[in-house]
């Protein structure tokens, strides 16, 4: 590594830091794109439907519906790029960056892997080192930076659906922060740091002996507030009411066509990722294997992609089970269940480390 | 009338929401798995223009008219179906014709023209009911498209070879009796 960071002429940590944020960031668009893929053909095998599988790369290989991705890149690239003649065309412009660059950037702080040290120099596996004072604040944070990307081009677009989309999006994001926060804030708690590697050094070891420590078994009620309060976050059913295709057209993205809607629709895909790398972060141990205290380095990152991939599977998997709720239920749930759920749950485990447990 | 709507009582567990979710992901996850190891051979989609469905007997699709063994047309010209059609999309044009043989009985009108309009046909099967001599069948081609309508108005030797490949009949183009005035024949 020292080698090539010479030849590139740069100092081994620089060459570090850029090979890490190429890798994570294009890591992290190449699963968005492919999850595209999988939410199709996922959710025609649940509706015993057979999904893409006419797109034939080369006109030869369909690869089970894989080369549809690059059909539809070719076609939103050469799809004529309309700007309604109301809209604000710098908003309009800028919303779809709104909208994905918060939805990547999120990923920052997350560790996905064990650090290694290599010729004195400890690596973390995160694009931004642990110990940099954000912490895990630090994605909650973009994700409320996220809405504005939905509500800039909602409100730019200047079409009524459009408007009511992106009102709702951020209504929803109101109502379902804070439960989110308080959830959050639990697990902050119970670890004693926010940092996520400490969160999940907290998490290695056993729970009596059978289970992984993971803090899903401490907090269940906890997962089942965040979990659902990244649907709402991340804009997908059973929560799509910035979008809800079936009242008010296609929502904040109505007016978008081309290569700014596919950007918006990779911001979605793009935040879905982030939002379960951050589930497995928070709950299931981040890169840790269960019963082994000290993993190596590749079977950490496996582990860690294992159960990220597998919260992005739930979160195609629910959206093809649960029927979408309507807007009122949505208002209902969030300060009725799953704000005084979390707030039960914050003093629970306070009451609980009270009593030096 | 007022109607009482019969409210359903849900159980504890059913109202805390993440048991029925539970449930609901553990049909679709059936599903999923049973979807994902049937071959694609025997889903319920039919991969229509590498697979075809085999159509229910009675189905009523494209005309076929029939012809005797020798390769003559068994209509005789009877205006029955034109009559019968609801449509109005048959079209037929009679003439006479002698030298008559034995699988043709007594016959001596056939159509010199027979067309049918694809376009305006209904596929209602009365052509077939009405005919007396069972000369037009509706059978189980359902791919009737063309790029124009011209060539959607079918002929009669259309009509005749449209199953011909199917059947593995020779197709025919003309008649396989010479059309010579009855009144030259000396009987
Ligand atoms: S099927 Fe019906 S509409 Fe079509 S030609 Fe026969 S009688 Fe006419
Ligand atoms: S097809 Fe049948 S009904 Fe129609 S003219 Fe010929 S014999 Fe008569």
């Amino acid at each position: 590594m020292d080698k090539l960071a010479s030849l590139l002429h740069m100092t081994p940590a620089i060459f570090w830091m850029v090979a890490k944020v190429v890798i994570v960031f294009s890591a992290v668009m190449l699963l968005a794109s492919v999850w595209t893929w999988v939410e199709r053909r996922g959710s025609a095998m649940i509706q015993d439907r057979i999904g893409p599988n006419r797109a034939k790369l080369f006109n030869r290989w369909p690869i089970l519906g894989l080369s549809q991705l690059l059909a539809d890149g070719i076609k939103f690239f050469f799809k004529e790029d309309l700007v309604p003649t109301d809209a604000n065309k710098k908003l309009f412009w800028l919303a779809p960056f709104l909208a994905f660059v918060p939805a990547l950037i999120g990923f920052a702080v997350i560790p996905f892997g064990k650090d290694f040290v290599s010729g004195g120099i400890t690596y973390h596996l995160s694009v931004l080192d642990p110990g940099n004072g954000m912490g895990l604040l630090y994605p909650l944070a973009i994700g409320g930076v996220a809405v504005y990307g939905v509500l800039v081009a909602a409100w730019s677009s200047n079409n009524k659906w459009s408007i009511l989309g992106g009102m709702r999006a951020s209504a929803a994001m109101v109502s379902y922060e804070i439960g989110m926060s308080l959830a959050v804030l639990t697990i902050f708690m119970t670890t004693g740091g926010y940092d996520p590697a400490e969160v999940i050094s907290a998490q290695g070891g056993a729970l009596w002996h059978v289970l992984p420590n993971w803090n899903i078994f401490h907090q269940p009620l906890g997962f089942i507030v965040f979990f659902t309060c990244m649907f709402a976050e991340t804009n997908r059913l059973p929560f799509d009411f910035a979008e809800g295709e079936s009242e008010i057209v296609a929502g904040f993205n109505t007016e978008y066509g081309s290569m700014k809607f596919s950007l918006l629709a990779l911001a979605e895909y793009s935040h879905l990722m982030t939002a379960s790398a951050l589930v497995a972060t928070l709950y299931f141990g981040g890169w840790q294997v269960p019963f082994m205290p000290d993993p190596p380095v590749m079977l950490s990152i496996l582990s860690f992609l294992v159960k990220m991939l597998f919260f992005a599977w739930v979160f195609v998997w629910i959206r093809w089970t649960v029927p979408r709720f309507r807007y009122d239920q949505l208002m209902r749930l969030g300060w009725k269940a799953m704000l005084p759920m979390s707030m039960f749950n914050l003093v629970f485990h306070a009451w609980r480390m009270s009593q030096g447990h | 009338m007022g109607v009482v709507v019969k409210k359903v009582e849900l159980s504890w567990l059913d109202r805390t929401y993440v048991w029925p979710v539970a449930k609901g992901m553990a049909i679709t996850f059936r599903h999923f798995i049973k979807q994902l190891f049937t071959p694609t051979s025997k889903r319920y989609t039919i991969q229509y223009p590498d697979m075809k469905k085999e159509m229910p007997d009675g189905y009523r699709g494209l005309h076929e008219l029939k012809r005797f063994e020798d390769g003559a047309i068994k209509c005789v010209a009877c205006f029955m179906c034109q009559e019968a059609c609801p449509a109005r999309c048959i079209s037929i044009e009679a003439e006479e014709f002698s030298d008559l043989n034995i699988t043709q009985g007594f016959e001596e009108k056939r159509p010199a023209k027979f067309s049918i309009d694809m376009l305006r046909c209904i596929y209602c099967g009365m052509c077939e009911e009405a005919c007396p001599k069972d000369a037009i069948w509706l059978r189980k081609d359902y791919e009737v498209a063309a790029y124009d309508r011209l060539s959607m108005n079918y002929g009669k030797w259309e009509l005749m070879n449209t199953y011909a490949e199917a059947d593995g009949k020779e197709r025919i183009s003309q008649d396989n009796t010479p059309s010579v005035p009855r009144r030259t024949i000396a009987l």
